[in-house]
Order: structure tokens, then sequence, then C-alpha cells
């Protein structure tokens, strides 16, 4: 049983590997291999979230190396789900891709790498551990978001890969004194040894470091430079899978840190950490709404977006009781079902419309009336309209900060609601209420008749978005048994 | 009381649901699809319809769904303040349908699919506020309701209507936002959000400063569908919208989920009691006794008539929430059962507004001389209904108000008797002009209407005695401010207009209005529902004991005071 979670690791590095070989029978190699890991991830990540909804947390010691001093994987009511939710995306973005490519083997080897660098980091309980698996995050992200093949595309993949480098090496640095400090890199031991050795300046700086290089990885304002960048010029693929998991890993790895390894006597004892976090995600909301609104290319436009959400959950975490707690859990897996459906959306109208920009968007919903009201759906559930997941995890922080007595945060959280409609509101107006002008409709028709293929979307595109928007409303509706699974997990906390 | 399982509370929220999805698969077969409409209207009315004995018995019929999230469950419950919502929209959403029908096919609209799917979507979503068991629920339908109205607001896609879109928007999620905040409130004083009649007991003894703010919360954020100044203004705006829309914004359910949110949260939240005690109910009172003198005086002064029914609905609903703050007994019976009054006498003035933009294209009230013989019927029914707006007898209005007169004197509030009877010379004031001329005049021989047209404080004598066309346009620069919806009124008359009768833009024509004979002035499927909302507007004022709202109200007014009529 526990042989699942290693597996789940294992199994996509393996997978990685293989289109390299199989690419000498077929171009096509690839996608098979990855549609068979992605298969085999959720059957493994099923058997595990039974497990730990059945019998609670999981573990598994690397190599039959005990902790403290071998690696542990750990499972349980939070990273369960998470672990579910990265095989459903990591399918939903194969069968997509099928179509709208990127058409290599190198591609799906890339993908693969990513899945087990995230699933990596969701389920490791050991800090240095951590820090590898962020790493095959990053990398195998920067090369993704290179494959666009663009020259902004590799300046944008340069751009992450600098600005992510140095995250995660501040995040390294942050280890190494925790390490001098207490002599263990394991979260469950760290924490004990935290609180003998009490709140020195070099936990301090460790606990700085950490929290910054993963805010870096987060994208929260102002360290979010490299995002709008790696998700816009990447291709629509690329960018929904990045955008559904790999702020989301960050966030959970900050999430980690700070309560497994720190745990909560350590926010109440430097309360400057917990402001700084809410500060910065509070500051995060409002800029990356206002920096949404701006834009005119939708998919910086969802970056920017991203930007917000995030401050959200990092907020979440800064007011640290359990009620934010669930709510910041609840956000991040309803906002990568959420991002990671509206950046597919994105995709399936740029490829049968060529609409990209807002101005393209005029009248959209006449010519692809499906998926615009899939992406409508998911637009309204992340304003917060209930009963969809948006709805939930807002509730649960508001709920929070207000009962943490943080009224100038509820305030933020409760006016984010307006601030996410301003920039959704636009992109609605225009698919739906304004009439396309003349000459973009020309265009359309022509570059129909002659240059790209007038519609390359296949029915397993618009299927996948569809899906996510009913996955958001159901997992709003079945909201109280998510968090009846994560709410376990996170007493262990406040006790 | 006695509390049944059941779904059928359920399946009145579901009943309208389904209708937008068989409207939505029926896009290529209109007849078909007015069909959908109209059998999911009929089949929610009988639902609702077949709970009204057992609620009047003193039964709540309720649904239970698990819960939503923690400590709060999703229950759908049929108390009797939920019927009178549930069974009003469910009522007038059959009688709009069929006047929709007529209308949209009228004017040969665009996007009808769109258009009938998101007026089934508005009513389920209505309903769901109606039979929301406590206020998580409530919420939830309230921005359902928002969303689904949303495109109804746009349906011409002209700037205009994108503007007041957007402004629908913004105030309405503003006030989402205000009301959820204050559940979050009242969630973490009391642990609870229940609706419970006469109001949740922990509130009574909680921290007076925080019920404070969360009543403040949860009324301004409810108060903004309930048009209340200075939250008002979206509801004028919104007048871009076609009429049988204004008609289901204004008396069926979006203005109506507003109030409504206040009665909830003054009975079965706080509870009559609570907010004596807490002393916020004078204020709220004030605020509502402003408004309906204020939106009263502007009324005045509109020419476009739709713009004129919106400030008198602004000025109407706050009879209501004055009913509903003044907090004695027969105060709240006036306020609740002037929800039902002012939903069938407004929904009757806006179809014959509707009716008389689609056969004549009129929208300006000064275009409406002898109007009255071109549409004998249509005037009728307006004359009923806007006698009933100014409160006399044997109209739905004169009850209500007689309660509410009655009550704000046993409350000891003299003043707001008073707002109440200026209240209703300014209705005659607005009102008769536009009926009068209807009747009595022609358009070669009409004169200005001294207390619309001049400007307040009188006017020089003038050497024509006030000839209209003189006045009109010295009106027209004296104003200096013109609305969207002055400049094109209602459904688009503007040169890009997908409008193929092209023969005169408003007014009446060359020749005169033509006379037509009563019910011959247009089709049965916009007169049936004239006269379907003005009789009801009478069977409400002549026999209210035997229409059943009374009897809800005074079951409900019984169950928050303990005060049985």
């Amino acid at each position: 049983m526990t042989d699942a979670l290693v597996l789940l690791i294992v199994l996509p590095i393996v997978a990685a590997i293989l289109p390299v070989f199989l690419g000498i029978l077929s171009d096509r190699a690839g996608w098979y291999v990855a549609l068979a890991m992605s298969l085999a991830h959720l059957g493994l990540s099923t058997v595990v979230a039974n497990a730990v909804v059945t019998s609670g947390r999981l573990s598994y010691a690397v190599g039959g190396f005990q902790p403290p001093f071998g690696i542990e994987l750990v499972a349980d009511g939070i990273s369960a789900p998470l672990l579910v939710l990265i095989s459903l995306s990591t399918l939903g973005v194969v069968v997509y891709a099928r179509r709208a490519g990127p058409h290599s083997n190198a591609f799906y080897s890339e993908l693969a790498l990513l899945t087990a660098g995230i699933s990596g980091v969701v389920a490791t309980a050991d800090v240095f551990n951590l820090y590898v698996f962020l790493e095959i995050t990053g990398l195998a992200t920067y090369a993704l978001v290179a494959s666009g093949r663009s020259p902004r595309a590799a300046v944008a993949s340069l751009k992450y890969l600098f600005v992510g480098t140095i995250g995660a090496s501040l995040y390294l640095l942050g280890t190494g004194y925790l390490y001098i400090a207490t002599g263990t890199l394991n979260m469950a031991s760290l924490s004990e040894a935290l609180a003998g050795v009490g709140y020195t300046p070099a936990v301090l700086t460790g606990f700085g470091l950490m929290a910054t290089g993963l805010l870096v990885k987060v994208a929260v304002f102002p360290l979010h430079t490299w995002q709008p960048g790696a998700y816009a010029e990447s291709p629509d693929t690329v960018s929904a899978y990045i955008s559904a998991l790999v702020s989301t890993a960050a966030a959970y790895g900050l999430f980690r840190v700070t309560y497994t390894v720190f745990t909560r006597d350590f926010l109440e004892t430097v309360p400057i950490a917990a402001d700084a976090f809410v500060l910065l995600g509070s500051v995060s909301i409002v800029a990356g709404s206002v920096l949404a609104v701006m834009q005119s290319d939708l998919k910086r436009m969802l970056a920017y977006s991203s930007v917000s959400q995030f401050g959200l959950v990092v907020t979440a975490i800064g007011i640290g009781n359990e009620t934010a707690l669930i709510g910041a859990v609840v956000h991040l897996i309803g906002h990568a079902v959420m991002k990671g459906g509206l950046f597919l959306a994105l995709g399936v109208f740029a490829a049968s419309v060529g609409a990209r920009t807002m101005d393209e968007f005029k009248g959209l919903a006449a010519r692809e009336p499906v998926t615009s009201a899939a992406f409508a759906v998911l637009a309204f559930s992340m304003v917060g309209i209930p009963p969809a997941i948006g709805f939930i995890g807002k509730w649960n922080i508001v709920v929070g900060a207000v009962e943490a007595g943080s009224w100038s945060v509820a305030l933020v959280v409760v006016v984010s609601t307006l601030l996410t409609l301003a920039y959704f509101g636009r992109v609605i107006e225009r698919m739906y209420f304004t009439h396309p002008d003349e000459a973009d409709v020309a265009d359309a028709s022509v570059s129909a008749d002659g240059g790209q293929p007038a519609s390359d979307v296949s029915l397993g595109m618009r299927t996948v978005v569809v899906v996510a928007a009913v996955t958001a409303v159901l997992l709003g509706i079945a909201g109280s048994d998510l968090i009846s699974i994560i709410q376990p997990a996170l007493e262990v906390y406040f006790v | 009381m006695t509390e049944l399982d059941s779904l059928r509370p359920l399946a009145a929220v579901l009943a309208p649901a389904v209708g937008v999805l068989l409207i939505v698969a029926l896009n290529r077969r209109p007849n078909l699809r007015e069909g959908a409409t109209i059998a999911s209207s009929v089949s929610t009315l009988a639902i609702v319809a077949s709970m009204v004995p057992a609620v009047l018995d003193g039964s709540t019929y309720v649904t239970e769904l698990g819960a939503f999230v923690p400590g709060i469950s999703f229950t759908l419950t049929a108390d009797p303040l939920g019927m009178i919502f549930g069974l009003l929209a469910s009522l007038l959403w059959v009688v709009t349908s069929f006047y929709s029908i007529g209308y949209m096919r009228g004017l040969d609209e665009h996007s009808q699919t769109r258009y009938f799917a998101a007026f089934a979507g508005s009513v389920s979503a209505a309903i769901g506020v109606a039979f929301a068991s406590n206020l998580i629920v409530l919420y939830v339908f309230y921005e359902l309701l928002t969303v689904a109205t949303y495109p109804l607001v746009t349906h011409d896609e002209t700037d205009e209507a994108r503007k007041a879109g957007r402004k629908y928007l913004a105030y309405t999620f503003g006030g989402g936002v205000a009301a959820l905040a204050g559940t979050a409130l009242v969630f973490l004083t009391t642990g609870s959000v229940e609706f419970t009649p006469g109001g949740i007991a922990a509130l009574a003894s909680a921290d007076p400063v925080l019920a404070r703010a969360a009543f403040g919360l949860l009324i301004a954020g409810f108060g903004v569908k309930a048009a209340l100044m200075p939250v008002h203004s979206w509801l004028p705006d919104a007048m871009v919208a076609p009429t049988p829309v204004s008609g289901l914004l204004h008396a069926v359910a979006v203005v109506k989920s507003g109030v409504f949110g206040i009665a909830r949260v003054i009975l079965d939240v706080y509870g009559p009691g609570t907010v004596e005690s807490l002393g916020v109910g004078l204020p709220l009172a004030a605020v509502a006794a402003f408004t309906i003198l204020v939106s009263s005086i502007i009324a005045l002064r509109q020419d476009n008539l739709k713009r004129r029914l919106a400030y008198s609905t602004v000025s109407q609903l706050s009879y209501i929430v004055l009913g509903l703050a003044l907090l004695s007994p027969a105060a709240l019976v006036g306020g609740l059962l002037h929800i039902p009054a002012h939903a069938f006498m407004k929904l009757t003035l806006f179809f014959c507004a509707g009716a008389i933009h689609v056969e004549t294209h009129t929208d300006d009230i000064s275009d409406m001389a002898g109007i009255g013989k071109r549409m004998p019927l249509t005037m009728i029914a307006f004359t009923i209904a806007s006698l009933g707006m100014a409160g006399l007898p044997l109209v739905a209005g004169f009850v209500s108000k007689w309660y509410l007169l009655i009550g704000s004197l046993d409350a000891g509030q003299t003043v707001f008797a008073l707002v109440l009877l200026t209240s209703g010379l300014l209705n005659i004031g607005y009102f008769w002009p536009i009926i009068y001329q209807a009747f009595f005049q022609t358009p070669e021989d009409s004169d200005a209407k001294p207390l619309i047209e001049f400007p307040i404080g009188g006017t020089p004598t003038r050497a024509d005695g006030g000839r209209k066309n003189a006045t009109l346009t010295s009106e027209t620069e004296a104003n200096g401010e013109t609305y969207a919806v002055d400049q094109h009124p209602s459904d688009h008359l503007t040169e890009d207009a997908h409008d193929h009768d092209d023969e005169h833009h408003g007014g009446p024509p060359a020749a005169g209005w033509e006379h037509r004979a009563l019910g011959t002035e247009s089709t049965w499927f916009i007169m049936a529902p004239i006269a379907t909302a003005a009789t009801g507007a009478l069977v409400l004022g002549i026999v209210p004991y035997t229409a059943v709202f009374l009897a809800l109200v005074q079951q409900v007014v019984a169950g928050a005071t303990g005060v049985v009529f």
C-alpha cells in the first residue's frame, strides 16, 4: 500500500526516459507513454487517497533507511487530494495535447519529468528532498516554457531560469542554516529539534531564506516577474499545466515548511513572519488584479490573475488558524482546476478562431458556444460565485480572517471578489454582448480558407475544458466532503 | 409547526433549471423552445402551489441536501415567508412567459434562446432565494440570480446596454460582498446562520457593536438590489433591457430578492425584538422614507415612461423596507403584503409600457397624448395599476398601504405616516398626467403638465399659454444632463437597431392615433398577460383575505412577533 507513494514519483521518472528510446520507432510514441503514465499515476494516487481516507497518515521510508536519517515520503489528508489533483490534471493535459501539441517526444519526456517533480514536492517529508524536487520541477518547467520555440518564449524561459534558480538557491541556503542549527533534515524531527534549539538568529535566517525562496516560486507580488512571461509565451497546453500545478506545489511547500517544520508556535513567537505573509499576500491580491485588468493579452491576464489568487493563499497561510488554512488548501485545489481549465479554453479559442487578445474575443460566444460557456462558468467560479469551488475557498478564508480578528484582511479578501470580477467581467462582456468588428471576422475567414487550418480543435480538447468547468462546480457542491478529508490533517497543527 | 421532509422545495428550484436545459437544447426550434418555457413555468407554479395548503396549516416543507461548508447545511425550506416570494415569482413567471413570447416575437428580437434561458435561470435562482433556509444558501442563490439576470440586462448588446450591465454587476456584486461579510460576522458571533422565526437567540445577547455592524452590512448588501438610496442608480439604467425583463427585474425577481433578503434579516435572523433593542430599525426607516420621497420627486421629471416607472419602483420598494423597519406588527403586515401588491401593479404598468412600445414604438410620455384611443385596454389597465400605486381603495396598493399607515401610527412614528401620504400625492402627481392626456387629449391639443414639465418653483406666464412644444425644448435645454436611456430609449430605436418596423419612431402617426376597439390593439399574447396582472392587482385589493398572500403574511408576522391578526 505504501509502495504506491514512492511509485507516484518513480513512475513518471521512468516514463520520462521512455519517449527518448521509443521515439526511434514512432513520432507519436511519447503521447502513448504519457497517457499510460497518467492513467497509472491516477490509479496510484487513488490507492493512496483511499488509504489516507480509511486509515489516516501514510508514511514510506525510501530505500529502507528509516527517518530521521533516510528520506521519508508522507501522504495525509492534505497531500492526498493534491496527488489526485496532479494525476487528473496530467491526464486532462495529455488528452488535450493529442491534438493541440506540442507534438514531440521531448515534450512528453519533460511533461513526465514535471509530473515527477510536482508529485515529489507534495509527497516528501524532508526539507532537502523538497529542494531536489523543486529543482526537478523548475528544470522541467524551464524546458517546457522554451518548447514554444519562439524567441519570446526563449527569453521568458531564461528569465524564469534566472529568477527560479535564485529562488531555489535561497531555499537551499535556508535549509543549510536549519541543518547547521539542528543536524536533521526530516520535517517531523526538525520541528522537534527546533523547539529545543529555540528561535536563534540562525533559525530565523533559515526561515526567512526558505520562505523567500518559496515565495519566488509561488510568484507573489513583487516576486512574480518571471511568471506572466512564462505563462503567456509557452504553448497553451504547457501554460495550462504549469499554471495549474507549479505554483500550487510551491505554495504547498510553503505551507509544509511553515506549519510542519516551524509550527504554529513559531508564528506566534515571531509574529513578523505571519504579518509578512499577510501583507505580501494582501498586496499581491490587489496588485495582481490591477495588473490583470490592464492586460489585453488573455494569457497574460490569466497569469496576473494567478498572482492575485496565490496572494489569497499566502494570506491564508499568514492568518494561520484552522479555518483559513482549510480555505488555503481548498483554494489551491480549486484554483488549479479553474485556472488550468481557463488556459485550456484559451487554447481552444486560439486554435479554432485565432482569438488571443481582448479585441479578438468580441462575439466569440456565437462562434465557439460550448467552450465559451465553460469559460464563463470557470470565470464566475474564480470570481467566487457559489456554489462553485471558488466560493468555498474564499468563504473559509474570510471566516478565518474574521475569526483571527484581522478585519483589514477580511476586507481585502472580500473585495478581491470584485477585483476578480473586474477582469473577468471585461472578457465575458466581449464574448457575449459585443459584436465582432467586421475586419476581424473577415480576417478569420481568410485565414480559415488559406493560412492555418480552420478548426484545429478536437472533441477531446473541448471535452477536457467542459470537464474542468463541471469539476469546478461539482467540487463546490461536494466542498464539505473535501474539507472533511483535509480537516483531520490540519487539526494536528492545532492541538 | 411540523416539518415535512419533502423534495418539493428542491423540485421547485430544479423545474426552471431543467427548463434552461430544454430551452438551450431546443435552440433551433422556436415553437418547441417557447413550449419548454411555458411547460416549465406552469410546472414550477404547480409544484409551488401544491405546497400552499399545508403551509397555510402551519407546516413547512424541508429538503435537506447535507452540509455545504462546515457548520452550515444546504437546506431548502418552504416556510410562509418563503412561500410569499416563491409563489409570487412562480405565478408571475407564467404570466410573464406569455408576455415575453408576444413581446420578443413582436419585435423580432435577436438571441431569443439566450433570453429565455436566462429568464428561466433567473426564476430558478429567485425560487432558491425564497426557499433558502439560512443566510449562506440565500447568498448562493442571490449571487446566481445576479449572474442569470446579467445577460438579460445586457440583452441589447449596445454600448448603453453593456454599460448598464457593467453597472448592474458592479453594484449587485458589491452588495453581495457586503452581504457575505455580514453573514460571516453573524456566523462567527452566533455560530449559526439558520433562519429562525423571531430571530437567532444568540444575536440578542451578542456584542451590540458586532451585531450592529453585521446588520449594517447585511442591509447594505441586500439594500443594493432593493434599490435603497443612494445605491439605487443601477435600476433606472437597467431600463435599457427589453420590457419583460424590466418587469422581471422590478416585479418578480431581482428587486424583490433584495427586499426579501432584508425581510429575512429583520424577521428571521435578528427578529423584530433584537432589531428594536439594537436601535437599528429607525435609521433604516429613515433611509427608506428618504428614498420614498426623493425618488418620487425624481420620477416627476422623467419623460421616458420606463424611467419614470423605474423611479416609481425605487420609491415603492422602500414602502416595503419602511414597513419592515418600523417593526410594529401592522407595519410588518403592510410591508410584506406590499411585496405581492407592488409586484402585480408594477408588472401591469411595465407590460403596458411594453405593449405601447411594441405597437407604436412610443417611449416618451410627451408623445402619448390621446393614446387611449389606440390602446384602450392597455391604458385602462395602466389606470387601474397607477391608482393602486397611489394607494386608492379597491386596488392591491390600498390594503398594504392601509396596514403601513396603521403600523406607523402603532409604532408611534406619525412622521412616517405623513411620508406615506405625501408619497401617495406624488404618485398621483406623476401618474395622473399620463392617464389624463391618454384619454382626454389628442396629439394636436395637449397642454404642458405644470408639475412635470415646468421648472420647479414656477415659471413666468407664457404668451402661448404653455404650448407643449415650446416648453419641451426649453426643458431639454434646462435639464442639461441627458441619460443614455433618454437618448436611446429602451429597446434600441437607434440607426443600427435590429428593428424592422421603421415606419415611424415613436409618437403618434401623422394622421393621429387610429381608433381601435377594446382588445384589438395588440396580440393576445400581450393583452392577456396585461389583463391577468391587472386583475390580480384588483383581486388583491378587493378580496385580500381570499387571495393567499395576506394569510401567508399574517402567518409570518404571527411567527415573528406572536401577534395574531
